[in-house]
């Protein structure tokens, strides 16, 4: 039972995985950027080997509406190959980590006619079967606003105003009733209940109502 | 007791409807794309992708007034119905709802304002794709929470 269990173990976990998985590559998406600025577009990888030293990183770029795609960069045997005839030639920078598979590049002064997909390729000897990952540039000519700010203003201004309003309105109830209380109140002498006697409503009235202990009435006496 | 339950459930279906004309995203839809308020999803061989960068240089701002005004139709008229629930035990009888149906209309005029933006400045150049539900939805909840404000405007509490 126990030999069965562990041989069942090592082909799950030992061979199961490198047999099926292959090389897994990650770029961005999507990634947008000013005229005449630099990008550094990223690439990883994951592999159930060490890192080899012959792994190897590849970009190929594909400007957009074309079907070709050509070759800019290329990082092999430890030495980095940039683009030296290309549309990328002098702009290209080898920015990342073989090491740590990292296989970014850094492209400087963008311009429109960089639109396009840039596809990364690594390979990690023996794990080579894999699937490249693209990434797409776009080049704005200015920054578009950022997600969220008139949004977020809008419904701030509005909701505010509602709140304002609310609140205005029940202020205006308020001090109107007390207004129209009080004048009411300066003519009447005599015995008043006692929850007219809160001392906040009376102030600055010529009578002053006293309660009359023992009961809930109070008497308006002339200050 | 019935026209209450209809009341109800017309100003719910108008929220439901709501909710999902502004979260989901499909107010554009193409064969390969479905876009709009908040996100695209794109499909690319065979798998969905989803972006929240939409990619508008020119309409950004456009997009982001249909955000706000399609999220502010929304809370006004959530806010509605817990301000008609606290009118049916709060007004004297014979007075109308008049705070719920402002409240609703504005919801109202906020929905029509985020469509009729979207429909004036986005995809104006588009020829490939149609309005997807969302921006169906979006119209159709106009039209219910119009009737809805109009209903509350109108009615009266019951004087027993």
């Amino acid at each position: 039972m126990l030999t069965f269990l562990a041989l069942a173990s090592v082909v799950l976990l030992g061979i199961v995985p490198e047999q099926t998985q292959g090389i897994v590559i990650y770029t961005g998406w999507e990634r947008h950027a000013l005229v005449g600025s630099d990008i550094r577009l990223s690439c990883s990888f994951f592999s159930w080997r060490w890192t080899s030293e012959d792994v190897t990183f590849s970009w190929t770029y594909r400007p957009d509406g074309s079907r070709d795609s050509i070759s800019i960069f290329h990082y092999t045997g430890g030495a980095a190959y940039v683009d030296n005839k290309g549309p990328f030639r002098d702009r290209v920078e080898f920015v990342g980590n073989p090491g740590r598979r990292d296989g970014s590049i850094l492209i400087k002064n963008l311009d429109f006619s960089d639109n396009g997909t840039f596809t990364c390729d690594a390979k990690n000897p023996p794990d080579i079967v894999g699937r490249p990952s693209s990434v797409r540039l776009l080049v704005f000519e200015k920054v578009p606003i950022q997600a969220g700010v008139i949004t977020g203003a809008i419904i701030g201004v509005v909701l505010g105003l509602l709140v304002l309003i609310v609140v205005i309105y029940y202020l205006m109830r308020f001090l109107v009733a007390r207004r129209v209380f009080s004048l009411s109140v300066r003519s009447v002498t005599g015995l008043w209940p006692a929850a007219l006697c809160q001392s906040g409503l009376c102030q600055g009235l010529k009578q002053k109502p006293e309660p009359i202990p023992g009961t809930d009435t109070c008497v308006a006496k002339l200050a | 007791m019935l026209m209450l339950a209809g009341i109800v459930v017309l100003h719910v279906t108008g929220i439901i409807l709501l909710l999902v004309a502004t979260i989901d995203n499909a107010w554009w839809v193409t064969d390969a794309l479905s876009t709009d308020l908040w996100g695209k999803w794109e499909l690319n061989d065979l798998t969905w992708h989803y972006t929240n960068q939409q990619g508008y240089a020119e309409v950004a701002e456009y997009l982001q007034t249909v955000q706000a005004t399609s999220v502010l139709s929304c809370v006004f008229t959530i806010l509605a119905l817990f301000v008609f629930v606290a009118q049916l035990f709060t007004l004297p009888k014979g007075q109308r709802f008049t705070f719920t149906g402002v409240l609703q209309l504005i919801a109202c005029l906020c929905i029509m304002i985020a469509a009729s933006i979207y429909t004036a400045q986005l995809h104006t150049d588009d020829k490939v794709g149609g309005y997807g539900h969302s921006y169906v939805l979006a119209w159709i909840s106009f039209v219910l929470t119009f009737f809805s404000a109009i209903t509350y405007l109108v009615l009266r509490k019951k004087t027993e």
